[in-house]
């Protein structure tokens, strides 16, 4: 829940303001939740745009229900089936490097955690997209601070990873991830990259919701 | 052109399916070389894609490009493919996308670099997830019969699991079209079936050959297909069988031999002898002596099959 509140200003952005919907695989805007368990916050925004009903979402992770505990391609508007950390960048780089081999104007919005960084994949993704020219893939990290355990502090810091990612050669971006205006000042510079972008967004888990802001507090009680 | 290594077969069949199938892309990780991938990279630059020594990226990577409306054909070690297992299983196994794994150096057929090298239970890993199917050519002239159909005809995922460079001529005197899910029956023989996938398909039919000096006629089938196979064919041969000795060059465990003994245990159980590996393998100077070190041979199968026998030949129990 805590990841979930921490990136809804984030996906509201993109869905509301950025993703271009199309049923062409090359023109349209991509969305992947690579923190694929902040799905409610990615069906919430499903809803608002029309993707799925409103009803749906009570009946979120119900055996009857399409909305599944993580995202999953058979939800509609739901571009990947996410859950395992780390896959989403690999992933949107094969849809962006697919896009620009066949001149498509579709562009790969990847929303990862800051906890995810710690896979190994995340590291052969990130070195892979540079010289591939991927301009049209956009990365946000939702940086809220903590991981399943705790606080990166305590269990594996990641302060140096904007410095990482640039010297990578990502043009890398800061924001704050609750200010929309922020938000989009990012994105557009993102946009206007001509390397791959990503963008670090500082956030505060649980937003919204006191009891759970900024801790590792999983539920509601 | 002669292509007399499994690995040339693949770079020269996916050459030419470049001209043909305008989507193909393939992937690899860092072993364009060794698995000729390169071949199609010299060819078709723009559809070539090495993404370094990376292989859970390369198969997130090609499940993307799968997903945006490419024909993506991954090449590279079966061994180092099995450490993307999860990206296998998750990914491209549950979103069920038409990408194309080819498994190089399976097996043995590594024989120099040993047992890091040598994939036993790439076909038990692939077998176990739900949608990927699992091809298993016995030689070159197998490749080059199957490999043009599943990439044209197949969608989904499809494991295809290829040597380096050992690869006897088996299938080439037998004429039969590659179909999807289909067994091929090499020697027919009412006494007992042996049923191999990959290379050691070269020792049944020998040990098909030895054993008729015993009275024993038998049926040798080529398990091309491993998943999905034809079950009612297999099922038929052990109705007139009634003994079948499997031989693989992979784990006991999850391989061809458990293909079988699931298939017949719910169709008609016949007593059954498995042949494969039980370890990790080692360095040899060639294929052959690990074969033969680990018991994947004629001799193997003919004494298994004389044990169905209750260890006389059949003239003897008359």
């Amino acid at each position: 829940m805590g990841s979930t509140l921490s990136c809804v200003e984030i996906l509201t952005v993109l869905l509301k303001r950025y993703i271009r919907l199309s049923g062409d695989p090359l023109t349209k805007d991509w969305l992947v939740l690579s923190k694929g368990h902040a799905a409610p916050a990615l069906y919430a925004l499903l809803a608002d745009i029309g993707s799925i009903h409103y009803g749906e979402l009570m009946k979120l992770q119900s055996l009857d229900s399409i909305l599944q505990g993580h995202p999953d391609i058979a939800i509609p508007g739901v571009d990947m089936s996410t859950g395992s950390l780390g896959q989403g960048l690999s992933f949107g780089m094969g849809v962006a490097s697919w896009i620009k081999s066949r001149g498509g104007v579709g562009r790969v919005y990847v929303v990862m955690g800051d906890g995810e960084q710690d896979e190994g994949q995340v590291w052969e993704a990130m070195t892979d997209a540079v010289h591939r020219g991927l301009d049209n893939l956009i990365v946000i990290i939702d940086f809220n601070g903590y991981q399943l355990d705790g606080k990166l502090s305590e269990v594996k810091p990641k302060h140096y990873m904007p410095l990482i990612w640039r010297t990578v050669g990502w043009e890398v971006f800061l924001c704050d991830g609750h200010a929309v205006a922020s938000i989009v000042s990012a994105l557009d510079g993102a946009i206007r990259s001509r390397k791959p972008a990503v963008i670090f967004a500082k956030t505060v888990r649980g937003k919204g919701l006191k009891q759970l802001e900024d801790t590792h507090i999983q539920r509601v009680e | 052109m002669v292509i007399n290594t499994p690995r040339d077969a693949i770079g020269t069949v996916l050459c030419e399916l470049g001209s043909e199938v305008a989507d193909l892309v393939v992937i690899t990780a860092d072993v364009g070389r060794a698995t000729r991938a390169n071949l199609f990279g010299s060819k078709f630059p723009d559809r070539y894609f090495n993404v370094g020594i990376a292989e859970q990226h390369m198969v997130s990577f090609a499940a993307g490009l799968a997903s945006a409306g490419a024909v993506p054909v991954i090449c590279a070690f079966s061994m180092f493919i099995t450490r993307a297992w999860e990206q296998i299983r998750n990914t491209l196994g549950r979103m069920n996308l038409n990408v194309k794994i080819i498994g190089t150096h399976s097996g043995f057929s590594d024989h120099p670099d040993g047992s890091s090298h040598q994939s036993l239970e790439d076909i038990a890993l692939m077998r176990v997830i739900h949608n990927m199917s699992v091809v298993v050519p016995a030689d070159v002239k197998d490749i080059l019969r199957s490999l043009p159909v599943i990439i044209k005809e197949v969608k989904g995922p499809l494991y295809f699991r290829v040597g380096r460079d050992y690869s006897p001529s088996i299938t080439d005197e037998y004429d039969y079209e590659y179909r999807p899910g289909n067994v091929y029956i090499l020697e027919e023989g009412s006494d007992l079936a042996i049923v191999a996938a990959g290379p050691v398909l070269q020792d049944a039919l020998e040990a098909s050959h030895k054993l008729k000096k015993y009275g024993i006629k038998s049926t040798v089938i080529n398990l091309i297909n491993v998943k999905p196979t034809d079950e009612g064919a297999i099922e038929k041969v052990a109705r007139n069988c009634g003994r079948i000795v499997t031989i693989e060059e992979h784990s006991v465990f999850g391989g061809v031999g458990s293909t079988i003994a699931e298939i017949l245990t719910q169709r008609y159980p016949v007593p059954m002898k498995v042949i494969g590996v039980l370890g990790y393998g080692r360095s040899a100077k060639s294929v052959r002596e690990l074969l033969d070190f680990y018991g994947l041979n004629s001799e193997s199968i003919v004494k298994a099959s004389l044990e169905l026998f209750n260890g006389k030949s059949k003239q003897s129990t008359k």
